[in-house]
């Protein structure tokens, strides 16, 4: 029995080897490990800090151009509404003018006019939805909420799809870049619906779960695939998961074949209110 | 075999202690190599000063020698003298610990 066993005291140097190797291993203290034919030079803890200050920089940059393309839509939305909106309205008013002072010999003039009136009528109607999409105004005037209420209306109008809002948070008010984010991630989360899920019904729900918020975007369609969650190239999904992790949240999405897939944000409350 | 060394005082024992010998094993410039390096020179100075010496072997340009004493990760300090055997792993930054498994203070200095 004894031959197999090592005593006791060359164990326990044997263990102090292994504890200092897997102390020094942890603290990054290893430069290199010799090899029978090649010498590794191993730079961890370097290679570690310029990873997470990399991925620190990337994030600071797509927040940052997260928050210029919002002022940029914001800029576009109030353009198109302030400036081509009423241009539009007055070349409706004008048309209108010209249809009731013809004479009625002029009669084809009279149809070109009226004609022309309801083609600036639909260029509005165009453009405010452009505006609206661009930079949905109920977002600064009632709230995350209540948008994303209109916003399932919106949905359910557009695509046919049943579109159910529900909340626990009644007249919660969050700030501005907070609700843009949210209202943003349900957008694209809604978008993918549409686009890819083949659902019938879709639910958004915004609830106040503890210190956090949750969005979560549930459908009945196929399912995601496990495979386009982890694909580098879903870049709505990545955008989505760097507007939450911008407000120190998560984005985690489920998918079940034949079932439906659900997108779930959780952030800080705290971080948005 | 080996790249640099450094003795301080004449190299032998001196008056008043024994006389130290380490072996340092090092990966070029790597960032623990050069702090042990530093670490262990400062560590001679302070409590072996005029009785210590210390062989630097670069395992990037001489990995033979490092395999030749089971050395397979850096930075690695090997005791020759006064016990041979004692050895330490990592930039020796943990001074305490270093000073301990040395035994530099105590019975031997």
């Amino acid at each position: 029995m004894s031959h197999r066993n090592p005593p006791a005291h060359r164990m326990k140097i044997r263990m102090d080897e292994a504890e200092a190797l897997v102390h020094a291993l942890r603290t990054h203290q290893v430069d290199a490990i010799v090899g029978e034919r090649h010498i590794m030079v191993v730079r961890l803890k370097q290679a570690e800090e310029q990873l997470e200050h990399s991925r620190d920089e990337l994030r600071a940059l797509a927040a940052n151009l997260q928050f210029l393309r919002e002022s940029e839509r914001t800029a576009i939305a109030r353009e198109l509404h302030d400036e081509f909106g009423q241009t539009l309205t007055s070349l409706q008013l004008g048309l209108s003018w010209i249809a009731q002072r013809v004479t009625p010999q002029q009669r084809s003039v009279q149809a070109k006019a009226r004609s022309l009136s309801t083609l600036v009528t639909t260029m509005v109607q165009s453009v405010k939805r452009i505006a609206v999409e661009l930079r949905p105004g109920v977002l600064d005037e009632l709230g995350l909420v209540k948008t994303l209420q209109s916003l399932a209306r919106e949905f359910e109008g557009h695509t046919g799809i049943r579109c159910r809002f529900e909340t626990n948070l009644g007249k919660a008010k969050f700030d501005r870049v907070g609700s843009v984010a949210l209202f943003r991630i349900t957008q694209a989360a809604l978008t993918n619906v549409a686009r890819h899920a083949q659902a019938s019904t879709a639910t958004i729900a915004l609830m106040k779960h503890g210190d956090d918020l949750m969005l979560s975007v549930k459908d009945d369609g196929k399912g995601i695939t496990k495979k386009t969650i982890q694909n580098h190239n879903s870049l709505g999904i990545i955008g989505m998961r760097e507007r939450a992790i911008a407000l120190d949240g998560t984005l985690t999405l489920r998918g079940l074949k034949g079932k439906g897939t659900t997108l779930t944000i959780r952030i800080p409350l705290i971080r948005i209110l | 075999m080996i790249n640099a060394s450094k003795r301080a005082g004449n190299g032998a024992a001196v008056a008043g202690g024994k006389a130290y010998a380490f072996r340092l094993f090092v990966a070029g410039n790597e960032s623990n190599s050069t702090q042990a390096r530093g670490n262990l020179t400062q560590l001679c100075e302070e409590y072996l000063k005029g009785r210590y010496h210390i062989d630097i072997v670069d395992v990037l340009k001489d990995p033979a020698i490092a395999l030749k004493h089971s050395v397979l990760l850096t930075p690695m300090l090997v005791m020759l003298k006064p016990r041979l055997g004692v050895s330490v792993l990592g930039n020796l930054g943990d001074t305490k610990k270093v000073i301990a498994t040395l035994r530099l203070i105590g019975g031997e200095r």
